[in-house]
């Protein structure tokens, strides 16, 4: 696995991961536990089992939501919100494909890998929010576009947030960088050769445009 | 719709086209980009459900008890099936055992867990090996036939051995090809929208659009095909695996019917490796005898499919090559695993393999350049040319003459460098189904609809190509309506016969519309009709551009008339018999015995090329799945357990960014029929023979059973080195 943010830093706020596991449990062994709300939570202890309400800061509006404890950002983005967002992609649930990848706080995180409940307070952007608030699209949008950097697409929002992150830390990245970048993210047509074109293509544009 | 006598309908000659046979931007890139592309499984419906299948942890296996109460009883658990049947049993891991349809995803999880389930295990086999034994149990019940079938065999034996010994040289091996996964992002599945009812809504991950309303209409018990309507506007990779409602939708639709809900039905990641069908894997005997001169003489084979529950694929051997004396006989293995189903070029990429290997042993052991030797044995100068071409590209001459002779590079100085070439072959022709229909309006807009979809093969795109260069029109002037069931039939997407099938249709409806059009736009500028040309966004006379209208102009024409013109399928405007080669440049880690494909090159013949882009882009997704099978992918049964070990994305690798090397799509210009022919399925089908190939030419080791793991490469040098 090739992004930083998902090796399970343990958070500074928050609850650490093993104490939400032991919120969790298995199903329906309702044991435990304190908190009522999420910002209680942060206090350190874990979660009860079942629905809570949190509000998640996703491109920029704030997204409520009903999500259990269990519940990843990634079910939280597509079957929990309303409207759903769905740009952002499940394939393997277990971080091993890339196609949920968002940004958290900037970086590049595997949304399957990441609990909801954990994400309050941060920013979130998926690739409903890659484009300006004015429709624009990113110059990797863009090229992605230009070099036929897609096939059926369903990588490709994957892909875009992977290549877009590292962009967004080096704009002057090079390719070896942004292949690190989404090294972790499958495109199973083939797209690669492609990508990488749109990755030369998009350094050179925003080199021009800074 | 007037029927004006015919003109016979031709693609016209290459040098007049303005998009067909360019470089175009994919259509619905935007849509892709923006994440506002809507596939299967982003489709959100009030009150739909959830639904999960549980499938079967064993290989062979009795239920003695199937409780769902726990799960029925669970509050937000709107439908649960039970789908075991004593006849049925259980007969691979993934069989499915029981579904339930939730409110939430987690809650369907949860549903499934709180099923009971008491399984008998019965004896299985995984592995060819175990299928082969005397003593194992049968998957198919048969009388103590065994789990060997024998499917036929050709020719004389006792003749082609005399021959065979009479060859000046022979090369003999054991083959073999692993079964594989296709892996489509988007798993199969379905969201199923009947409340009771005539009528439902099917969104479909499916390469058929027209391949699921009569499937549904059974399920659900509706009157005919046309109360179901199927929606398949994007779909995330499918490679032969999906066709039809399928089990997720055949499960989907019996959950609807207790549910009456709307079922949002996805295999997850598991259900998909175990129970979404498969590549069959091969285990092949061949011996190939040939003259000292290079001719291939004789052939004798022994191929066996490996496709679990079913036939498994194997084109017929020799492929491609030609040679006049054979013997071969063929069967399938079974085992109690999962059913192989098509995935691009069925049968075809194992039998290259085999091949393409003993045929460049032979030329290694005759000491003639691999390439020669394929030329001599080939008939077809398209392979010629092919080959020429390739060999070019990649830098044939740099290849090391002798194998495994070859200098030391890399940073430790530890990796050997080499080159291989392979070619295969497919038929892709199309065939009459598609019903194509093209409306313009007074108001200037024009659209070709047909009920096809696209899998990222770029259909719509080069719809919209044909109309927008018949019309003279920008492509982003017309639009382009698919994946919707209630649009014309149209073909599924299998075996590369989408183009040749539906192109000819759009074209013939494209023309007709012109044809209809310019009948109503000739008055106005006093011509006759077949003195019009459109071009640039105008319509003129010819030899006089200043007598135009604009197109809007021009549509004004049709007041509250429009042009409605339908198209069906031409033969002449389609054809068959496609061409392709592969080569390839591998670095081999010698004390790793990790393999890198540093370059590969693809040379690929499609008649007329509608859109080059999405060809290159075909024919590297092609090359890449080659890699992966050659190098990194395979199915890896567990003979005690019986389960699939490597049942996730993670423990089944396939390729990614650092695993691709610097690749040459090359579509073979010198094939100048002025046809179309579909080419997604032939375009991957020598790549592993070529990587393969690169491989004993760097390293002097023949590996001949996919995929080419380190162990196998290290294995094989120490073999060299004692030798
Ligand atoms: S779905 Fe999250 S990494 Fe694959
Ligand atoms: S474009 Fe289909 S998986 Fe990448």
């Amino acid at each position: 696995m090739s992004k930083e943010s998902t090796r399970d830093p343990a958070p500074k706020r928050g609850v650490s991961r093993r104490q939400f596991f032991k919120g969790v449990g298995v199903v329906g062994a309702g044991t435990a536990l304190v908190p009522e709300s999420s910002e209680a939570a942060s206090g350190g202890a874990a979660f009860k089992p079942g629905k809570h309400s949190i509000t998640l800061k996703v491109n920029g509006h704030a997204v409520a939501l009903e999500v259990e404890p269990r519940t990843s950002l990634l079910y939280a983005l597509r079957d929990h919100a309303n409207p759903p967002l769905t740009g952002t992609k499940l394939v393997c649930d277990q971080g091993a494909c890339g196609a949920c990848t968002v940004h958290v706080d900037g970086k590049s995180a595997y949304s399957c890998n990441l609990l909801a409940m954990d994400m309050v307070g941060k920013e979130i952007t998926t690739v409903e929010g890659l484009a300006g608030a004015d429709g624009k699209l990113h110059p990797l949008q863009e090229a992605f576009i230009a070099k036929d950097a897609l096939m059926c697409g369903f990588c490709t929002p994957g892909f875009l947030m992977a290549i877009s992150a590292q962009l967004k830390k080096n704009p002057n990245a090079t390719v070896e960088e942004l292949k690190h970048a989404c090294a972790g993210n499958v495109c199973r047509c083939g797209t690669y050769p492609h990508i990488f074109e749109a990755m030369v293509e998009t350094v050179k544009k925003m080199k021009g445009g800074a | 719709m007037s029927q004006a006598e015919t003109k016979k309908t031709t693609w016209g000659p290459r040098e007049e086209h303005t998009l067909i046979n360019h470089h175009l931007r994919r259509l619905d890139a935007p849509e892709k980009v923006t994440g506002r592309a809507k596939y299967t499984h982003d489709v959100h419906l009030p009150g739909m459900l959830y639904g999960r299948v549980l499938t079967s942890p064993h290989a062979s296996a009795k239920v003695t008890n199937l409780d769902t109460s726990a799960a029925e009883a669970m509050p937000g658990v709107k439908a649960v099936v039970k789908l075991y049947s004593d006849e049925k049993g259980l007969k691979y891991e993934g069989d499915p055992v029981a579904a339930v349809a939730a409110t939430s995803p987690e809650l369907a999880d949860d549903a499934l867990r709180a099923i009971k389930v008491t399984y008998e295990k019965l004896p299985h086999v995984v592995t060819p090996k175990d299928a082969l034994r005397k003593d194992a149990p049968e998957v198919y019940k048969g009388g103590g036939k065994g789990n060997l079938r024998q499917s036929g065999s050709r020719g004389d034996l006792d003749e082609i051995k005399g021959i065979m010994a009479k060859c000046d040289v022979r090369v003999e091996g054991e083959y073999s090809t692993p079964i594989m996964h296709h892996v489509c992002l988007e798993t199969h599945g379905v969201v199923v929208d009947y409340r009771g009812g005539d009528t439902a809504t099917v969104w479909a991950s499916t390469q058929g659009t027209h391949s699921v309303p009569e499937d549904a209409q059974k399920a659900l018990g509706l009157k005919n095909r046309n109360a179901v309507t199927v929606l398949v506007d994007y779909m995330g990779g499918g490679f032969g695996s999906k066709f039809g409602l399928m089990l997720p939708g055949e499960i989907a639709c019996k959950l609807s019917l207790i549910a009456k809900a709307p079922i949002k039905m996805m295999f997850t990641r598991h259900d998909e490796f175990v129970a979404a069908g498969n590549r069959s894997g091969c285990s092949v005997k061949l011996k190939l005898g040939a003259n000292k001169d290079g001719k291939l003489v004789a052939m004798q084979s022994e191929v066996v499919r490996l496709g679990g529950l079913e036939q498994g694929a194997f084109a017929g051997l020799p492929y491609v090559y030609n040679v006049e004396n054979v013997y071969s006989t063929a069967a399938a293995l079974h085992t109690h695993q999962d059913g192989s189903v098509a995935m691009r070029a069925p049968g075809h990429v194992q039998a290259s393999f085999v091949m393409e290997a003993a045929v460049d042993e032979m030329a290694a052991k005759l000491n003639i350049d691999p390439l020669e030797f394929r030329k001599m044995n080939l008939k077809d100068t398209a392979y010629h040319r092919q080959l020429d071409k390739g060999a070019e590209v990649i830098g044939w001459n740099r290849r090391p003459k002798k194998a495994g002779e070859t200098p030391l590079v890399g940073a430790f100085k530890s990796c050997k460098r080499g080159m291989g070439c392979a070619v295969g072959t497919w038929g892709g022709g199309g065939y009459a189904s598609c019903v194509v229909d093209t409306f313009i309006h007074s108001d200037g807009s024009i659209a070709t609809q047909v009920g096809t979809q696209d899998l990222g093969t770029g259909t719509r795109t080069y719809i919209a190509a044909i109309l927008a260069e018949e019309f003279g029109l920008p492509m982003s002037a017309v639009e382009v309506r698919i994946g919707s069931s209630k649009y014309g039939m149209s073909v599924p997407s299998g075996g590369s016969t989408t183009t040749a099938s539906l192109a000819p249709a759009v074209k013939e409806s494209t023309t007709l519309a012109k044809r209809l059009f310019f009948e109503k736009v000739a008055p106005m500028l006093g011509v006759k009709p077949e003195n019009l040309t459109a071009k640039g966004g105008k319509i003129f006379v010819q030899g006089q551009p200043d007598k135009s209208l604009t197109w809007k102009q021009a549509c004004k024409v049709l007041g509250r008339d429009n042009i409605a013109a339908q198209g069906k399928w031409n033969a002449e405007l389609q054809g068959d018999g496609l061409h392709g080669v592969h080569f390839a440049e591998v670095e081999v880690d010698t004390e790793t015995g990790a393999v890198q494909v540093i370059k590969m090159v693809g040379v690929q013949d499609c008649g007329l090329p509608l859109n080059r882009t999405a060809v290159e882009s075909q024919m590297n997704g092609a090359m890449i799945q080659a890699i992966g099978y050659a190098l990194l992918e395979t199915n890896i049964p567990d003979p005690v357990t019986g389960n699939m070990v490597n049942a996730n994305m993670d423990d089944y690798k396939v390729p990614q960014a650092f695993e691709i090397p610097e690749m040459i799509p090359v579509i073979d210009d010198g094939d100048t029929r002025n046809v179309v022919i579909g080419m997604a399925e032939p375009a991957i089908i020598p790549g592993a023979g070529a990587i393969a190939n690169a491989v004993f030419n760097a390293t002097g080791v023949r590996i001949k059973s996919l995929p080419i793991t380190p162990d196998k490469i290290l294995r094989g040098l120490e073999r060299l080195k004692r030798s």
